[in-house]
C-alpha cells in the first residue's frame, strides 16, 4: 500500500481557499497533516460551509464520507466535537470539517444536504447527547428506546447496570 | 407411583390434573403444561403393540395400568427421542465471531451432516433448537427471545462461548449478562471462541438429552425473559409474540 500523499492535491488547496474566502469569520483554523486536509469551523457558520462544501463547483463535496462526534472532556469549555469527512467524485479530494460544541449546544442537521447524515447523527446524539437541530427523527439507533445516558461519553461508567439494561439472574431456577 | 411414570422426571406430570375444568369427562386428554392436550397414552395404545412386561431399562420407564388396557407414556418420549436425537435441526442463526466456528463444524473438516445436523433451518418453525452463538446485545435480546419461542417444542438450546454464557469481558451497559437469563439453556460450551470439536462436544450432550426427552425448561416450563417482562410490567424490552400487528 502506498504511503499518503504527503502533497496536497492542487484542487483541494482551491476548495479549501475558496471555503476561507466565502466565509472569512466562520473558518476558524487550517490545519494540515500528512495530505489531509482539516478545517475548523465555528458552530453558528456550520450548515453555511457545509452547503457552500456541497454546491460551490470549486469544492463540489458530493459525499459525505463520515460523521460522528466527541467527547473531549480536557476542554471544559466546549467538551464536544462533531467531524465531517467530505468526499468529492468530481475532484477525487477529501476534506474533513470540524467544530467545537459546549454542553448542550445544538448544531443544526445536514440531512438535508446528505441524506446519509440521518442515521449519523442519530448515532451521534445517542451516544454524547449533541442534539441536531432539523433532524427529521431523532431517536435512538443503536441502545433500547428507554435508555438513559449517553454511552460514549467519558464519564460515562464502563462497568455496572446502567442505562437500563435487563440483567436477571434465573441459573437457579432452570 | 408418579416416580414410575416419570422415569427421570422429564415429564411435566401434573398430579393435580383432575382439578382442571373438564379433564375428568374427557379420559382420552391429560393435562400438560397446564393445557388439556392428547395424553401420550393414547398415541401409545394406537400406535404401538406394547408388550406386557418392560423389556429394557432404556426404553421402558413404566407400565401405568389403569381399567381397560395399559399405556406407557415414558417409552413413547423415548422412541421419539431416539429418531429426534438423529436429526437436530439447529436454527441457522449466529450472533457473533462464534458463528465463525459453528460455520466451521458444518462445513467438510468436521462435518456435522455426519450426524444429521447439517440441516441449519433458517426458519425457527422448522427448527428443533438454537445454537446462541455469540454476545447478545440488549437491543438482539427481544428478537433471540422471539426466535426461541418461535421454534416449536421440544426444543432445546446451547449456549456457545463465553459471552453467551455470562457476558465475558462485556460488563457493559449493552450486552446481556448471560442467555440464561433470558431462555432456558441446555447445554453450555465455554470458550472464546470454542474450538469445533468442544461445540461437536455440546451436540452430542444436546443428542443425550434429546434421548433422555430431558428439556432445560423441565418443571418450569416458563422463559425467564417472560418472568422478567412479568415483573417489569411494561418494560421497553417486551419481545413480540408475533400476533401482534
Amino acid at each position: 500500500m502506498a504511503a499518503a500523499p504527503e502533497v496536497l492535491p492542487a484542487s483541494l488547496v482551491a476548495a479549501a481557499d475558496a471555503i476561507t474566502a466565502a466565509f472569512p469569520d466562520a473558518v476558524i483554523e487550517r490545519t494540515e497533516f500528512r495530505g489531509e486536509l482539516t478545517l475548523s469551523v465555528a458552530p453558528e457558520g456550520w450548515l453555511d460551509v457545509l452547503t457552500f462544501c456541497r454546491d460551490n463547483e470549486a469544492t463540489a463535496f458530493d459525499q459525505m464520507d463520515n460523521f460522528l462526534g466527541d467527547h473531549l472532556p480536557e476542554r471544559p469549555a466546549a467538551p464536544f466535537a462533531v467531524v465531517a469527512h467530505l468526499v468529492s467524485h468530481t475532484h477525487g479530494h477529501r476534506l474533513r470539517v470540524k467544530t467545537a460544541l459546549a454542553e448542550g449546544q445544538a448544531l443544526p442537521s445536514v440531512t438535508g444536504l446528505w441524506p446519509s447524515a440521518d442515521f449519523d447523527e442519530r448515532e451521534a446524539w445517542e451516544m454524547y447527547g449533541i442534539v441536531f437541530t432539523g433532524h427529521p427523527n431523532l431517536i435512538r439507533l443503536l441502545t433500547t428506546e428507554d435508555f438513559e445516558g449517553f454511552p460514549m461519553r467519558k464519564d460515562f461508567p464502563l462497568q455496572g447496570t446502567v442505562g437500563g439494561r435487563a440483567r436477571t439472574d434465573l441459573r437457579g431456577k432452570i | 407411583m408418579r416416580e414410575t411414570i416419570m422415569g427421570e422426571g422429564f415429564f411435566p406430570y401434573d398430579p393435580q390434573a383432575g382439578r382442571v375444568p373438564g379433564a375428568a369427562d374427557r379420559p382420552h386428554l391429560m393435562v400438560r403444561d397446564g393445557l388439556l392436550q392428547p395424553a401420550l397414552s393414547e398415541i401409545a395404545c394406537g400406535g404401538l403393540v406394547l408388550p406386557e412386561e418392560p423389556s429394557g431399562e432404556d426404553l421402558m420407564g413404566g407400565v401405568v395400568r389403569f381399567p381397560g388396557g395399559i399405556a406407557m407414556p415414558v417409552q413413547i418420549e423415548r422412541v421419539l427421542g431416539f429418531g429426534r436425537s438423529f436429526s437436530f435441526w439447529p436454527l441457522l442463526f449466529g450472533l457473533a465471531c462464534c458463528a465463525i466456528e459453528m460455520m466451521a463444524l458444518g462445513g467438510s473438516r468436521f462435518d456435522m451432516s455426519r450426524f444429521g445436523m447439517e440441516a441449519m433451518r433458517a426458519s425457527p418453525r422448522q427448527a428443533d433448537g438454537m445454537i446462541v452463538a455469540g454476545w447478545c446485545s440488549t437491543k438482539m435480546a427481544p428478537r433471540v427471545v422471539r426466535l426461541y419461542e418461535q421454534i416449536p417444542d421440544p426444543k432445546w438450546v446451547l449456549a456457545m462461548g463465553s459471552c453467551a454464557i455470562s457476558g465475558n469481558v462485556w460488563d457493559t451497559y449493552s450486552i446481556v449478562q448471560g442467555i440464561d437469563s433470558l431462555i432456558p439453556v441446555d447445554v453450555y460450551v465455554p470458550g472464546c471462541p470454542p474450538r469445533p470439536e468442544a461445540l461437536w462436544q455440546g451436540l452430542e450432550m444436546i443428542r443425550e438429552r434429546i434421548k433422555k426427552s430431558r428439556h432445560a425448561y423441565d418443571g418450569l416450563r416458563r422463559i425467564p425473559a417472560r418472568d422478567l417482562l412479568a415483573a417489569q410490567s411494561g418494560a421497553s424490552c417486551e419481545p413480540a409474540t408475533g400476533d401482534e400487528a
